[in-house]
């Protein structure tokens, strides 16, 4: 009894704790407010316009292509960069690596709002989304679709994501008894985590596997899931290089000095991991290219644009990336990992939007709507971000 | 109008075991490379 | 009740209560057949009667037949009506195609559904549920033929696609489209019938048709056959679609799901305990103190 009147009180604190915190900090006037308010109150504009009138309305997408810079670039794209998160998990507590200890918390901080945030845009994609709850209330389980696997991962993979980082929050609302409790659950969750992203990274690939006579045959393979599988490592690794540098320069007060100079280890190893993984995956391609017969198709357009993609965005990288390992230059880490970014975004577009019906003679090209509304998705996500790391025990350490 | 005509579906077999040696060696030098101790500068 | 018949109904009511039961059962559902139609392009003189009668059924845009300039390009099945029929210029003359849902054994479609709203009905045809559909637009991406369209300027948009008529096949009846047929270029029946008919007009009349039937076994065999004098290519039908039914892609990702799901974890677990066995080793450490 003693015990969930303790837990009683402790919430009625954390109620007025969490009022008070909701106030924002710091200045207002900051470039990207200035930038980023006017895009999400227009965004929110574009859609109500969007769920009252139809998806037509603001949207180029067709009978054509009726998946778009939406599902294209916010759900596949976003989730892909995303992946850093179940990597430096594994890698800390299955692995039990603890240099890259410093970074788990914020890493999966992004992880979750990625998820919640780009996974979330899913539903501004449906044109029923009343009725998101079928699948997963169950009075319609579509046992036999990809997407149902994908959606249902996506939301038990946000749940473990929300328990690995539950403790912070606890920490933060100084809950001891509920981190306590959290913080034994760590393990399961990245377990399970882990095993779920494996899945729907890939997943996210097997949802075009039906798509074959659309794909251009140079990006279509039946090893897809795979391929975004093995990408998913490295465009996870490039995005915490990526983001963890902006961190560094824009919450430097957060930080201590200290953890300034680990990150540069950290950055380092990073780097190594994904030149590993991106020379595999180049080998990778280059086998479903001899195995699929593919040289005839090379000697046009398209074969041109799969080799910028295959060469420019991911062997030179790679070489980029080990390079820069080896003379301990984190210049060109940096540079390379935004180069792999790029290489990411073309890859997962080209298989879902540019050569999705490569010879279709209207193409789909996004609509400044849907752009403005993507870029709403991610300003939200980063003030979701802000006002979660200058608040919480983020970025530090200690347990 | 369906014709029947044997496909060779391994054809490539050869290549690409080629290519997977290729590859063992190559990536054998880039694991060396990233491993082995930086120089002083 | 002589002897024969006894024992057969004892063997049914022991079956009926071994646990064959249910195999049982199914067997006896198996035998509904999946009924499909047969479209004989060439008796087709391109009338459009079948898409009047099709909108006409289903509430859609009635489009004015009278007037020709339709035809003029080729069109597709749209959100506001589920049939159309094209006209192509060919060596032999003008031919005319209706084009609709072609009811595949293995549809995409409901595979790709996540809903179960796009659903094969056993009776043959393919229909879409409204209550159940979210509107992700899978179906559309997964479809071989395109056929699935989406209202784009509605709030509360359907998916609309030929039903094959399901609720007039329910009351007994032919789809709208075959009773509106002035020449019998459709013709409606189960697809063990259709092949045959169709099979007979190829021996028949080996020089009229090419010797194809489309959908006997494209993408793993469809509830609609088309018959045609010339190469299908030139009236519009992609002919590379393979013989493989579309969901069979998808089957091996989806059963490596479970396998995934029982070994991983178990291996994750185990190389976390190897580590810890080796921190142990140096530093007395778990990660429950973590
Ligand atoms: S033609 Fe397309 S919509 Fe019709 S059953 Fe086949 S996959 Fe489904
Ligand atoms: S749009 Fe509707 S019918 Fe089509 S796959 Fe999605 S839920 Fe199913």
């Amino acid at each position: 009894m003693n015990n969930t009147t303790a837990i009683t009180s402790d919430f009625k604190r954390f109620i007025r704790f969490f009022l008070q915190e909701l106030k924002p900090k710091g200045k207002w006037l900051t470039p990207f407010n200035i930038i980023s308010i006017p895009v999400i109150l227009l965004g929110t504009i574009i859609l109500f316009i969007r769920f009252t009138q139809g998806l037509g309305s603001v949207t180029n997408l067709s009978q054509e292509f009726p998946w778009g810079f939406w599902i294209g670039f916010d759900v596949v794209i976003g989730v892909a960069f995303a992946g850093g998160a179940y990597i430096i998990t594994f890698v800390v507590y299955v692995m039990k690596v603890e240099k890259y200890h410093s970074i788990v918390r914020v890493t999966v901080l992004n992880g979750l709002l990625a998820y919640i945030f780009y996974a979330g845009a899913l539903v501004l994609d449906l044109g029923r989304p009343w009725h998101i709850i079928n699948p997963i209330i169950g009075n319609s389980f579509g046992y036999n679709s990809v997407l149902f696997l994908v959606a249902w991962h996506f939301l038990l993979y946000m749940l473990a994501e929300f328990v690995e980082f539950s403790p912070v929050i606890a920490q933060w609302a100084q809950l001891e008894k509920v981190r306590k409790f959290v913080s034994a659950l760590t393990l399961g969750a990245v377990i399970f985590g882990i095993t779920l992203s494996m899945l729907h990274q890939s997943g996210l690939g097997a949802l075009f596997l039906m798509a074959k006579p659309k794909i251009h045959p140079l990006w279509y393979s039946e090893f897809i899931p795979i391929l975004f599988f093995v990408s998913s490592i490295f465009a996870g690794l490039s995005m915490i290089i990526f983001e963890g540098t902006i961190s560094h320069k824009v919450f430097r007060n957060l930080i201590g000095e200290k953890s300034q100079h680990s990150f540069e280890e950290i950055i380092l190893g990073m780097a190594k991991g994904a030149a590993i993984s991106m020379f595999v995956y180049y080998f990778f391609k280059a086998l479903i290219f001899i195995h699929e017969q593919q040289w005839e198709l090379i000697n046009d357009f398209w074969g041109y644009w799969y080799l910028v993609e295959v060469i420019g965005f991911v062997l030179i990288p790679c070489f980029m990336f080990a390079y820069a390992v080896k003379t301990r230059n984190t210049t060109i880490i940096r540079l390379a990992a935004i180069i792999t970014l790029i290489g990411i975004i073309l890859n997962r577009l080209n298989i879902s939007v540019i050569a999705f019906k490569w010879d279709a003679v209207n193409k789909y090209y996004p609509s400044w709507e849907e752009i403005i509304v993507t870029l709403m998705v991610v300003f939200t996500e980063i003030w979701v971000f802000r006002w979660i790391v200058t608040r919480m025990p983020v970025f530090s350490k200690q347990h | 109008m369906e014709f029947y005509y044997y496909v060779n579906i391994f054809e490539t077999k050869g290549l690409e075991y080629v290519l997977l040696i290729c590859f063992l060696v190559l990536f054998i030098l880039l694991v060396r490379y990233l491993s082995t101790p930086e120089k002083k500068e | 009740m002589d002897r024969r018949n006894f024992l057969k109904t004892t063997a049914a009511v022991c079956a009926a209560t071994l646990p064959f039961k249910n195999i049982k059962a199914e067997e006896t559902e198996m035998k509904t057949e999946f009924s499909g139609v047969l479209v004989d392009t060439t008796r087709c003189i391109g009338c459009r009667s079948c898409e009047v009668a099709c909108s006409k059924e289903h509430d859609l845009y009635v489009p004015d037949i009278k007037n020709d300039s339709a035809l003029e390009s080729l069109r597709t099945t749209s959100e506001k009506q589920w049939t159309v029929v094209n006209r192509f210029e060919t060596e032999k003359g003008e031919v005319f195609v209706k084009r609709q849902c072609l009811h595949c054994w293995q549809p995409a479609c409901t595979a790709a559904c996540l809903t179960n709203a796009m659903y094969k009905t056993k009776e043959g045809p393919v229909t879409w549920d409204g209550d159940k559909c979210m509107g992700c637009r899978y179906c559309m991406v997964s479809c071989p033929f395109d056929i699935p369209k989406f209202e784009y300027n509605e709030w509360n948009p359907k998916i609309q696609k030929c039903n094959m008529c399901f609720e007039r096949l329910q009351q007994g009846k032919k789809p709208a489209c075959v009773e509106a047929c002035p020449t019998d270029a459709l013709m409606f029946g189960s697809k063990r019938q259709l092949m045959e008919v169709a099979r007979h007009r190829v021996y028949n009349y080996p020089d009229k048709y090419v010797h194809k039937i489309y959908g006997e076994h494209d993408v793993g065999g469809t509830g609609w056959l088309y018959l045609s004098a010339i190469p299908f290519e030139q009236i519009g039908f992609s002919t590379d679609l393979g013989t493989t039914p579309y969901p069979e892609y998808t089957k091996e990702f989806l059963f490596s799901v479970p396998l995934v799901l029982f070994s991983i974890p178990a291996f994750l677990l185990g190389l976390n305990l190897l580590t810890n066995r080796k921190n142990e080793l140096s530093e007395k450490q778990g990660w429950k103190n973590e």
